[in-house]
Formats: structure tokens, C-alpha cells, sequence
């Protein structure tokens, strides 16, 4: 690691202020940039650690939703009653994610920052091209070794996949990111790569992630995430779904619906054709699957990554019949 | 030349330890190379393995991705530390008696996240030890008798 | 006291735990469970400093410039070593003791023949600044195209390795004539054997003689390069390893980083530590060579095999050779009246490979079992059934009787524990919701490799017992079975023996691979402490001081660590009373399992190299390990997800010394082989010849959840002919076979057959 100076931020405006200098990097967790900073991709000249900040890490879940600080721990969230009751996609999301230990120390908000796994990225050394690290040297990954790059919303500039999980979770259910004052869609929060990959976040210098808002909804009352991968456990996604369901009284007919995508796109993904497709259908497996197959239109694979566009809609269609079972 | 060094005073293990340290230096490093405690071991480096777990205000973290300046005012918890007056904590005793590990390199962090798996209630069965345990690699596979262990110190805590 | 070997029944003796054959709890448990338990490169040594490594981007070409004035300005630097500062190392010679070409080593490349080489070093107070310094270092190199694996179009067929090929009848003829022929081609790729503990050193130079901590399979072969490359006398070097965190084959030889951190040691006056990092795992040294295999069988409608054609290719490095023994398995499994087996090796610009558990059996005995399951749906067979009609009932190479071969038994015991008579053999037949159910089963073997080594087996004053040898415990139990050993040979407890391993002061042994260990040092252990008790109750006997010395006995018993003549009818005094009264402060003898005529040369050739061990096939026997593994999979229909979900190997490794690690070496392998079927793949960038998946992340090995239950049998017997105290290999066996088992029981479940590792999702949905 290149040498930085350490500095714990007594309040958060002061925390917002020392990080909008130049080189000058928040620090919570660390899952993230501690990892980068030792790939030499993150060269920060000064960290800023926010984790002895008080009041960010709250949990609160009444009847309008929940808002969840964004220091509080990802294990935290997961294991929180209200969380678990009213938005057990949110808790399924986390506790699938990383590892105890990592869920320890990983904060909300630095869980929605966290970079692409894309190997090319993480070693500079061996790749010198990566457009999101330099911008305009190229991509490294295209042409290479794709097995977990995105199917969708890919640029010729880059294919990195956004990894996170309960972020895929987060768009499902129309969340708001509190940026100080500012709110913004988690949608609206993440950028397609296009021709700027580097650009991963509607956040402006002197910003900070205070605080995430989940809307309470019927749909988000009954919702899973259904994470597949290669191992059982402690691997990011080859594919996963972040659903939630409302029936309309008859138990059957499905008044909404709400599906997302992770581990196959540049950003967390809203599939909001597959839930148009299905609003007002009565849940039957063999429309669900077909409907399903919405979720990857438009998806492109680089090779290796194919399989996505095979797996993500049995995905979907598995995390709605799940659903549709638990009455 | 040289690096600034600031001073750190770390509480580890109920001792208090005053280091000058780069601020880049990590938690693990600090144990392994400035303090000697080298129970906590570097598998990986990165977050992949586990084998650094150590208890940071009682819960289970990874010293490789943790700055040692991060963790000052907070308590620090290794492996050395988790015996009581000489008394080996009922998670060691159960890991020598079901053999659980061969080679030893990810017992370590093994036993401080049983601990920790005990304590947050996340060891009610075997299927859920396995998923709470998964983010410690054992690749001498000594997979089934640490569940074994986790299973045994946990009825032990409960009874 | 002798030690009795049964010659029935359980091979685990029922022993009481500190006897051999009883489960007694690792000895070095308590220091591994507290960390107590200093591992290598955890020595705390004033004036240390650290080293890191900076290896070649590109897998091809040559070095141009190296620009160092950065890193040599950063704060805390040493020394910044490169290809040039390394002068006069000689070239060392390899495992087999063949003598090496006169000329210098360079364990910094210029000439890159693979991506991750290493190329310089840098040396620093801390290592922060050293990892720092070495990220300013500037290489630039005239790349040339490289031959990136063994489907490159450069790479050829490769060589032919004579020495491989096994042919008997006329194979090829009766293939043709056969009424029933299969075909198929299995693939493995590169393996890693990712040990927890990274590889690394620390290296300490004191005039001309070196220390080196460094997790190590073989002290006495490591310090015997160290030598050869210094040009000091064997005698200087002195290898230490306590502990080592895993090994599997990669911690045998010493490799070119260790060069790199001994001479700057001796550079710099000062102690250099140097630990690969995760990523250089993969490149610093060699996982398990990719394989390609044909298998053709011919047989009759009754599944009788009548031929059996093989053809084998592994890769190797551009100027290294590996040659992983792919007709091993092949050739002993079956009877076969006709048989052909050959292998090329194929040189492609990766690092040399190297042993990974059970090198050669384990991608043969995927060939091999997947092939014969095969056979078996083409002509309607059980799987088990056929293995049985064509069961070996001799070596069908070597044309011996086996030493013991409890493979029947296995099959039997496996097959009845798992339940395998319930299962219905139509393909996707069994389900449970989405998941589909699939049974498989394999069968595995290994060959008993004998080799020699010594102990010191010490008395002291106290009663207490001490044992020394250089072999080493990465896990297998070395320091607990030694233990056993000599508690029971002398009659003493367990507890009161203390085994010291792992520094090349000791007596000697060789090295810690293919299974090898526990009977050569047991045997070694056994001969030491039975002339040490023959001391001590020669000196009870006939020692005037001694209180036995009026009984006029021929013998005494000694038991849990006193004496007493057999009738009981004198006196009872614990062994620090006898010492004490006759005046002695210690009885030492050393042991050693040599034959008796060796000479200087011939011991140093045994501990050193690997010229010396004996064949397996020596005498009129022919000897391995063999087991059974019934697998089962879910394999979920949507996502082509597999999970095994139940293991039930039943296992002969001949007598166990102590079951209760055994049976945890047994299911470490059995867990490795699930990697290995489902998850394990060096993934390689073709247009760089790179790994990609370089680190723990991405080159995935199991996690706790992957792994269910699972279920060993011993039912092994006693083999004389195998071992001084009965026992054959336990640490590579159980791994052969699993891959295959897992591969038929996922071609159960999905009615695909998967013939190339690893099974994941995306050959499946």
C-alpha cells in the first residue's frame, strides 16, 4: 500500500469536508478499500474514518418503512427483527453476502460503494487497461476471461459487473439514498458505465451516504432474494433476484410486483418488464417463466458469461414460484 | 527518507500496547510483527480466508482489511486471549477433542469465529453452523468435525 | 514389550488411545488451538527485514530494462535486487539426486518463459515499505508469443515419456474386435493445492552457515539444495519447520524465492523474511498440471472388459519437466487380457508443475472410473456390479499378488452403509422437487512408497520420553503417532513422551510425500525405542544398583512408566527411580529402518533425494491402499447447481495408527476431491497466458457449507509386506476416486455426462 495519512473525523460535516479534498478517501469498513488499496487501486493520500461517528448506524422500521444509518453493519441489518418481518429480501440479501465476518465490519453505505469483482480491474500491475481505473486506456476484460462479467447494460468500454447484493434488493423496493439533504433513487444513484465506466455513482465531491430510506410496501412484506452460485456459500453472485409480491384477495392474481437483478449487470437492475408482464396475471409457473425471460432482454454476453442470460430469468421465475408457495 | 509514523495505543487481549505505526499498517501486521502475537494468521491478505479473525468490541472481524489505528478505544480479542486464567475456552477443548483441524493454520480464526457464531445464536444447526462457519477456509477439510465442535461447545453454552 | 499386530479384523485394533491404533488426541492440539504454536516465519528475530518479490507480467520474451531508482529512493529500502545482482548461486541438482549441469542459477529471470516469474526483489525495515517500494518498480521486456496452454495451437503433441507407456496382449486389435465399445476423452485443469498457510521464509546467515525457517514436506532435501545453490557444505544448512500450514504436495522442493531471500540475507548481514503473496501462490510455484486422457474399452455384453486403450497428455513448463502418471490407476484397477497406456508431456510457458495430493492416480483414476461407468449404462450394468465382475485379482501390470487389497470389502461396506441397493439406475429417476438426485460411485487407489528414515529415542532422568527426528507434521500426526509409538514400545504414557520434529538437526528422514511418512517413521520410532528399552532393562537386570539386580530375572516388564519383573512377585519402581538409582541421567539409541550394510553416501542419498525408495512392486507383492466412495448430488434442474449432499467412503490403508486422524486425513481428501469435481479450475487469459483466478476469491476451494456429512470406513487389514507395523498410505488415497464418483452421480441425476472438471452450473443447465 502507498503511504496516506490517517484522520478520524469527529463529526460527519467535517468527514464530508476532509474527504472532498483531492486524494482524500472515507474510510468505514474497509472491506472494500483497505482490499483495493493493497491491489494497488485505491491510492488514497488521506483516509478519513467515519466508524467512531455516532448516530449513523440507527436502524429504525416503523409503518412507513425503514431508515437505516449508514454506518450501521451489514450483520446488524440482517439480523434486525424489523428488517427481517417487513423487508426479509433486505435481510436475505445481506446475510448471503460475504462472510459473518466481513458483514461485521462492511457498513450499509460502504456496501453500496463497493467496486466490480472484475479481476482485470483489481490488478493493475498485469492489466494496465481498465477504463474505469484510467480512463481511456481501454478494457482489459473484453476478449479475456468473462465467466462473471455483465450481460446487461455493458458498454464497449466496459462489462464490469456491479457485485453487491443488497443493493439489487434496494432498487426492487424504490429505495432512497440520503445524501446529507439530498435524496436520490438507488436507481437514479448508480450510472451505467457508457463511456465514462469510472463514473459509478451520482455523487458529487463532499457528498456522503448518510442514510438509506426503504419505502414500506406490501411487496417488500413478501419478498426473497434467491442468490445462485457456484459455491455454497461466500462467493458474490453468478446470478440472483431480489423479488417481491402482492396478491390481490383471491391469493392468486398478482396485484404487484417487484423484480431486480444482481451479479449479471453494471449496476443493480430493475426489471420492471417482467413485473409489467406479470401485474394482473394469476401466478401460474409456465407464464412466470416465460414472462421471465424479459428480465435479460437486450443482455449481451462476452463468451464465457452466457450462461447468465440462461440462468438470470430461472432465477427470477424460481424467486416468484417461491413466493407464490409461501402463503 | 522515512514514513510518518503516528502513535497507536492499542487494548488487546486486556493489555494496553502504545506502538508508533505507519498508518497503512493493518491490524494483523501490527499483531504478527510488532507484538509477536502471531496466533492470527495471514492466509490471504485480502479478505478471502478467514484465517485472520480476531474480536474487535466482541465481534468478528478480519484484522487483514482493518487499519490497527481504526481499532484504537475498542477491544481487541485473539486467539492468546481467549483462554481464562489458563483455562482453554470450552470452543478450544472442543475443536482438540473432535479433531477439529489438521494442520492448524485456520484454527485460529476458526475458534475466534465459533465463538463469535455461539454467541450471535447463529450455531442452531448444523446447516446454519455451516453457512455462519463458510467464511473460514480449512483446506486440510476439516469441515465436518468443526461443526461437530461449533455443535458441541454451543449445547455446552446452552446447558 | 513388542507391539502385537493383529493379523484380523478392524484395522483401528481397538486399542486403548495412547497405543498405536488408539485415538488419541493430536499432541500438538494445545498449541494450535491457544496459537501458541509458531509456524515458520513467525520467529521473532532481532534485526529482521523483509523482502518482496516482483514478477513478470508477460508469459514470454525477455527483459529489457528494470528501472529501480524509485523504489531504491522510497523510504525504508535495503536493497533492490534484480537479475544482475544475483551472481555466483549454482545450479542445484534435482529430486532424483541427478547430478546438475555446471552452471549458474538465477532465481531472478531475465529469459521469461511464464507469466508471474519473479524478476526482482525488494528489501525493507518494515514490510509496508517493502511491498510500497516494490509497486514503483518499472519492467519493460521484449514479449514474445507464448504457448498458453494445451489446447494452444503452438503446442503440439508433445513429447513421448517412454518410461510411462504399459502394454500388454494386443490392445488395439481386441478394442476392435470387441462387441462393446466406448470411447470418450477426459479433461482436468490446472489444480492448485492452496495451502492456508502461504509459502515463505525467513533465511539468517551466521559466517558461512544459513538458517532457514520455511514451511517444509522435506528438510533434509530443502537444505541440500540451499547447499548446492551457496556451495557450502550440507552440514551448514540447517532447515527449521515446526509447523506447516498445509502442504499437498507444494512444500517439498525448495523453489526459487527461497534463493532470492537467502541471498540477500547474506547480502545484507540481516535476517530477510519473504512470504509469497496469495496471488504468487499460483505462479511461485506448480499446482497440478492440466490433463488430457482418452479411454477406450472394449468388453463383451457382460461387461467383461476384454482391452483397454489409454492415452495420456499433462502439460509442463517451457524448460522444466512434470510428468503427472495418468495410466497409474488404468493399469491396476481392472483385469484386462489386452492394455495400452502411453503419455506425451506437452511444454507450455507456465511455471514448472508440481505434486498435488495424489499426483498421477487421482486425474488417472478420472479416466479410468468414469469410463468404466460408462461401460456399465452401455451394456446395462450396475456400476458397482461391473466394477466387481472385473475386479484384479492380482497387479495386471506387475503380474503380483497384492500385499492386501480390501476392495471388495470396501465396495461392500460402502454400498450397504449407503444404501446403494435402493437406488434405481435410469438417469434423472430420482428427484426431490427441483433437485435432481443422482448416486455414483468410484473406487481409488495409491501405491505404498517406502523409504527410510531415523530416530533418536531419549529416556531422560525423569521418566519422561524423548523423541527426534527432521520429519515433519503439516497435519497428517506425525507428532501424535510418534508418540503412540514409543509409549507403547517402552510402556510409558503418552504424555510423557515430548517428539520434537521439523529442524534438520534431528535425525534424518526424507520426504514427507506420497503417504510415506507414518510407516517409515513409526518403523524408525519402533526400532529406536525397542534398543532403548533393551538398555534399560538390560541395565535393571544387570546393574548392581539396580533393585531387579538380586531377582535374577531374564526379563522385566515395563508398563506405564514402571518396572516390574512379569510375575510381579519383586520389586515395582517407576523408570526415574531405576535412573536414578543406578546413576544414569539418560538412555539414548537411535534407530533407523536402513539396511544394515548402508553406507555414508547411501543415507544421504536416502534423506536428500527420492532415488532411494523402494518400488512398490519390489518382492513378490504388489502394494497400495484401495477404497470406495459412494457419493450422492442434488443437482438443481433450473440452475445447474451441484451440492453433494452425502459421502460414504469405505477405505483400506492397512492398519491405522491412530484412527481418529486418519479418518480426518480420509475426509480432508474426500473434501478436496469435491473441490476438485465441482470448483477447482486455474482459469487461464489466453491472450496473456495468465491465471486469472489467482487468489481465494476467484479460485474457489469449499467452504464449510459445501460440504455435508460425510461417512469413512476403515476396513483395511494389517499389511506386513507393507510396513513394519502393518499400515499403508492414508493422506493421498482418499481423494482418488471422488472426482469421478461425483461425475457418475451427476450423470445420474441430469443424464449428462460431464467429462471435464470441474462440474459447474453452466455444463449443466
Amino acid at each position: 500500500m502507498k503511504d496516506f495519512s490517517y484522520i478520524r473525523a469527529a463529526t460527519a460535516d467535517a468527514a464530508r469536508q476532509a474527504a472532498a479534498l483531492p486524494g482524500a478517501m472515507l474510510l468505514a469498513g474497509g472491506t472494500t478499500l483497505i482490499d483495493l488499496a493493497k491491489c494497488g487501486v485505491a491510492k488514497p493520500d488521506s483516509l478519513i474514518d467515519i466508524t467512531h461517528l455516532n448516530g449513523l448506524d440507527r436502524i429504525e422500521v416503523d409503518e412507513r418503512g425503514a431508515t437505516i444509518g449508514a454506518l450501521a453493519k451489514m450483520s446488524h441489518v440482517a439480523d434486525h427483527a424489523g428488517i427481517k418481518s417487513q423487508f426479509p429480501a433486505i435481510s436475505e440479501a445481506l446475510w448471503q453476502a460475504a462472510s459473518a465476518q466481513i458483514r461485521n465490519m462492511a457498513t450499509i453505505g460502504g456496501n453500496l460503494m463497493q467496486r466490480t469483482r472484475c479481476p482485470y480491474f483489481r490488478d493493475p500491475a498485469n492489466f494496465p487497461a481498465c477504463n474505469k481505473r484510467n480512463p481511456g486506456s481501454g478494457c482489459s476484460a473484453i476478449g479475456g476471461v468473462t465467466r462473471g462479467h455483465a450481460v446487461l447494460g455493458t458498454s464497449e468500454a466496459c462489462i464490469a459487473t456491479y457485485p453487491g447484493d443488497l443493493a439489487a434488493a434496494l432498487v426492487a423496493f424504490d429505495a432512497m439514498i440520503h445524501l446529507g439533504e439530498r435524496r436520490i433513487s438507488v436507481d437514479a444513484f448508480f450510472l451505467l458505465p457508457g463511456s465514462t465506466p469510472d463514473r459509478e455513482h451520482a455523487m458529487e465531491p463532499g457528498e456522503m451516504i448518510t442514510a438509506i430510506e426503504i419505502p414500506a410496501s406490501a411487496t417488500a412484506r413478501r419478498s426473497t432474494y434467491v442468490k445462485i452460485r457456484d459455491r455454497q456459500s461466500y462467493e458474490f453472485a453468478a446470478a440472483s433476484a431480489a423479488v417481491g409480491i402482492e396478491f390481490e384477495p383471491d391469493g392468486r392474481t398478482i396485484r404487484d410486483l417487484r423484480v431486480a437483478l444482481g451479479g449479471v449487470a453494471t449496476k443493480p437492475w430493475r426489471a420492471r418488464a417482467v413485473e409489467d408482464a406479470l401485474k394482473g396475471k394469476v401466478l401460474e409457473p409456465e407464464a412466470i417463466r416465460a414472462a421471465s425471460l424479459l428480465a435479460v432482454e437486450g443482455a449481451v454476453d462476452h463468451g464465457a458469461n452466457r450462461y447468465k442470460i440462461e440462468l438470470a430469468p430461472r432465477v427470477v421465475a424460481r424467486a416468484i414460484l417461491k413466493l407464490g408457495e409461501t402463503t | 527518507m522515512t514514513n510518518t509514523t503516528i502513535s497507536v495505543h492499542l487494548d488487546i487481549n486486556g493489555r494496553h500496547h502504545d506502538l508508533a505505526l505507519e498508518p497503512r499498517v493493518t491490524l494483523l501486521d501490527a499483531l504478527r510483527d510488532r507484538l509477536g502475537l502471531t496466533g492470527t494468521k495471514k492466509g490471504c491478505d485480502h479478505g478471502q480466508c478467514g484465517a485472520c479473525t480476531v474480536h474487535v468490541d466482541g465481534e468478528r472481524v478480519l484484522a487483514c482489511l482493518t487499519l490497527a489505528a481504526q481499532v484504537e478505544g475498542r477491544a481487541v480479542t485473539t486467539i492468546e486471549g481467549l483462554a481464562r486464567e489458563g483455562e482453554t475456552h470450552p470452543v478450544q477443548a472442543a475443536f482438540l477433542e473432535q479433531d477439529a483441524f489438521q494442520c492448524g493454520y485456520c484454527t485460529p480464526g476458526q475458534i475466534m469465529s465459533a465463538v463469535a457464531c455461539i454467541r450471535e445464536g447463529h450455531a442452531g444447526s448444523d446447516e446454519e453452523i455451516r453457512e455462519y462457519m463458510a467464511g473460514n477456509l480449512c483446506r486440510c477439510g476439516a469441515y465436518p468435525h468443526i461443526v461437530s465442535a461449533v455443535r458441541q461447545a454451543a449445547q455446552e453454552a446452552a446447558s | 514389550m513388542t507391539v502385537h499386530i493383529k493379523s484380523h479384523g478392524d484395522a483401528s485394533d481397538g486399542a486403548f488411545a495412547e497405543a498405536v491404533g488408539g485415538r488419541l488426541s493430536r499432541v500438538d492440539g494445545p498449541a494450535k488451538i491457544t496459537g501458541a504454536a509458531r509456524y515458520a516465519v513467525e520467529q521473532q528475530l532481532d534485526g529482521l527485514v523483509h523482502a518482496v518479490l516482483v514478477d513478470s507480467t508477460i508469459a514470454a520474451g525477455r527483459v529489457r530494462a528494470i528501472e529501480t531508482a524509485r523504489a531504491e529512493a522510497a523510504p525504508g529500502v535495503l536493497k533492490v535486487l534484480t537479475p544482475d545482482s544475483i551472481v555466483g548461486l549454482r545450479t542445484a541438482s534435482d529430486w532424483f539426486g541427478t547430478p546438475p549441469p555446471d552452471k549458474p542459477y538465477f532465481p531472478l529471470a531475465r529469459d521469461i518463459t511464464f507469466s508471474g516469474q519473479h524478476v526482482a526483489a525488494v528489501v525493507a525495515e518494515t514490510f509496508e515499505q517493502a511491498v510500497a517500494a516494490a509497486a514503483l518498480i518499472e519492467i519493460s521486456y521484449d514479449e514474445t508469443p507464448a504457448i498458453v496452454d494445451l489446447n494452444d495451437a503452438k503446442a503440439g503433441d508433445g513429447i513421448p515419456v517412454d518410461a510411462m507407456t504399459k502394454e500388454w496382449g494386443d490392445a488395439p486389435a481386441a478394442f476392435a474386435a470387441a462387441p462393446v465399445r466406448i470411447c470418450a476423452a477426459y479433461n482436468t485443469p490446472r489444480e492448485y493445492q492452496a495451502p492456508m498457510e502461504p509459502h515463505g521464509l525467513i533465511a539468517r546467515w551466521e559466517d558461512d552457515r544459513l538458517t532457514v525457517w520455511e514451511p517444509s514436506q522435506w528438510l533434509d532435501g530443502m537444505a541440500r539444495t540451499y547447499a548446492e545453490w551457496f556451495s557450502v557444505p550440507f552440514e551448514n544448512v540447517r532447515l527449521v519447520s515446526p509447523y506447516i500450514g498445509g502442504g499437498f504436495g507444494s512444500k517439498a522442493l525448495a523453489l526459487s524465492h527461497g534463493a532470492v531471500a537467502a541471498y540477500a540475507a547474506r547480502m545484507l548481514g540481516r535476517p530477510v523474511k519473504l512470504v509469497l503473496t496469495r496471488p504468487q501462490t499460483f505462479t511461485g510455484y506448480g499446482g497440478r498440471a492440466a490433463t488430457r486422457q482418452t479411454v477406450t474399452i472394449g468388453a463383451a455384453q457382460d461387461g467383461l472388459i476384454q482391452s483397454i486403450v489409454h492415452r495420456g497428455v499433462n502439460e509442463t513448463s517451457i524448460d522444466g519437466m512434470w510428468v503427472e502418471p495418468l495410466g497409474s490407476v488404468t493399469s491396476i484397477m481392472y483385469a484386462t487380457p489386452n492394455f495400452s497406456s502411453r503419455q506425451n508431456v506437452v511444454r507450455v510457458n507456465s511455471v514448472v508443475p508440481g505434486a498435488m495430493r495424489a499426483p498421477g492416480e487421482n486425474p488417472s483414476a478420472f479416466g479410468i472410473e468414469c469410463a468404466i461407468d460408462e461401460l456399465a449404462y452401455e451394456v446395462g450394468i450396475d456400476p458397482l456390479e461391473i466394477r466387481l465382475r472385473n475386479y484384479a485379482e492380482q497387479d495386471p501390470h506387475a503380474r503380483k499378488a497384492w500385499s492386501t487389497r480390501q476392495l471388495r470389502e470396501a465396495f461392500a461396506t460402502g454400498a450397504e452403509r449407503f444404501g446403494w441397493a435402493a437406488r434405481t439406475p435410469k438417469p434423472r429417476s430420482m428427484r426431490d422437487g427441483n433437485q435432481l438426485i443422482g448416486w455414483g460411485v468410484a473406487a481409488g487407489t495409491y501405491p505404498v512408497r517406502r523409504a527410510h528414515g531415523e530416530a533418536i529415542v531419549r529416556i531422560l532422568a525423569d521418566g519422561s520420553v524423548e523423541v527426534e527426528s527432521s520429519s515433519i507434521d503439516m497435519g497428517q500426526g506425525t507428532y501424535t503417532i510418534l508418540a503412540q509409538t514409543a509409549a507403547e514400545t517402552l510402556g510409558v504414557p503418552a504424555d510423557s513422551v515430548v517428539v520434537k520434529l521439523g529442524d534438520s538437526r534431528f535425525p534424518r528422514a526424507g520426504v514427507t510425500g506420497g503417504s510415506r511418512l507414518a510407516g517409515v517413521m513409526t518403523g524408525a520410532v519402533y526400532k529406536a525405542a525397542t534398543s532403548a528399552l533393551d538398555q534399560l532393562v538390560g541395565l535393571a537386570i544387570s546393574d548392581p544398583r539396580s533393585p531387579f539386580h538380586a531377582l535374577q530375572a531374564n526379563t522385566l516388564v515395563v508398563a506405564n512408566g514402571r518396572i516390574a519383573s512379569p510375575r510381579g512377585d519383586g520389586p515395582d519402581v517407576s523408570i526415574a527411580e531405576l535412573l536414578s538409582g543406578i546413576g544414569l541421567d539418560r538412555i539414548e539409541a537411535s534407530g533407523d529402518t536402513m539396511p544394515a550394510n548402508s553406507t555414508a553416501e547411501d543415507r544421504y542419498k536416502n534423506y536428500t533425494t527420492i532415488s532411494m525408495a523402494l518400488p512398490h512392486t519390489e518382492g513378490d507383492y504388489s502394494r497400495h491402499s484401495w477404497c470406495a466412495h459412494f457419493i450422492e448430488v442434488r443437482v438443481d434442474e433450473d440452475f445447474g447447481t451441484v451440492r453433494v449432499s452425502r459421502v460414504v467412503s469405505a477405505l483400506d490403508s492397512g492398519r491405522l495408527y491412530n484412527p481418529k486422524l486418519a479418518e480426518s486425513q480420509w475426509k480432508g481428501g474426500i473434501i478436496m476431491g469435491i473441490g476438485q469435481a465441482l470448483l477447482e479450475e486455474g482459469i487461464v487469459d489466453r491472450r496473456h497466458g495468465r491465471i486469472v483466478n489467482n487468489n481465494l476469491a476467484d479460485y474457489l476451494v469449499p467452504t464449510n457449507a459445501d460440504i455435508p456429512d460425510i461417512e469413512v470406513i476403515s476396513v483395511g487389514i494389517p499389511d506386513p509386506h507393507s510396513s513394519a507395523l502393518g499400515g499403508k498410505g492414508v493422506g493421498e488415497l482418499a481423494i482418488v476416486g471422488v472426482a469421478p464418483a461425483i461425475a457418475n452421480a451427476v450423470f445420474h441425476a441430469t443424464g449428462k455426462r460431464i467429462r471435464d472438471l470441474p462440474i459447474t452450473l453452466e455444463k449443466l443447465i
